[in-house]
């Protein structure tokens, strides 16, 4: 359960997950203490919670093109400022990413959104193995 | 569900600020182009709807699950 007095930076959907069309606060909630993963928790709903992770250390060649209109969605002034995070499903087996559908967030604007990158050919699971 | 015949060229609106033109048809193909207010996405809806199955799926792991990942993140430290 995450206690909303850990002051956190809400971060706010530009466009609801698809999926979770009621749930546009969330904050990100360290798991790990290099910052490889983090728990994207609604503050609606502490119970709703998505294992994130930079995809960098995992999919070292990931590059993911980002489209003009997620800028503006976002309010993006600086793509510096742009944090991207692969949403992980986590299975005692086997643990994928969704590199289709990362979670772009502004820094700035503390906006985010799902971003799909129709046609770039990323998977929606993506076996995960460990960090390089 | 409604149905309406158009022809290239022309549109639907749906509401005040969406706006659905055909480009083309070619056989069984069709080109459609929208227009949408920002915060109304598009999607084709085979991708949506398995994005909305892997978010579901993702949604809230159990604490053994958040374990098995962890554990792995930290054996690559080694």
């Amino acid at each position: 359960m995450i206690d909303p007095s850990l002051g956190l930076p809400t971060i706010s959907m530009a466009v609801p997950m698809p999926g979770f069309p009621a749930h546009r606060e969330f904050v990100l909630v360290r798991l790990n203490e290099d910052g490889l993963l983090y728990a994207f928790t609604s503050i609606q709903d502490p119970e709703l919670r998505f294992l994130v992770a930079p995809p960098e250390p995992f999919f070292p060649d990931y590059a993911p093109e980002i489209e003009n209109e997620v800028f503006s969605a976002l309010n993006t002034r600086d793509t510096d400022r742009l944090l991207l995070l692969t949403v992980i499903t986590a299975g005692v087996e086997e643990t994928t990413a969704n590199l289709l559908a990362p979670i772009v967030v502004d820094r700035d604007s503390m906006r985010a959104m799902q971003v799909v990158l129709s046609g770039s050919g990323y998977p929606v699971r993506a076996i995960m193995h460990r960090a390089y | 569900m409604l149905v309406l015949t158009r022809r290239a060229g022309e549109s639907v609106m749906i509401g005040n600020d969406v706006i659905i033109t055909v480009l083309e048809a070619r056989g069984d193909v069709i080109r459609l182009g929208i227009q949408a207010p920002r915060d109304v996405q598009v999607h084709r809806e085979e991708v949506f709807r398995e994005l909305q199955a892997a978010n579901r799926e993702a949604a809230s792991p159990t604490e053994d699950a958040v374990r098995a990942v962890t554990e792995m993140l930290q054996t690559s430290e080694e």
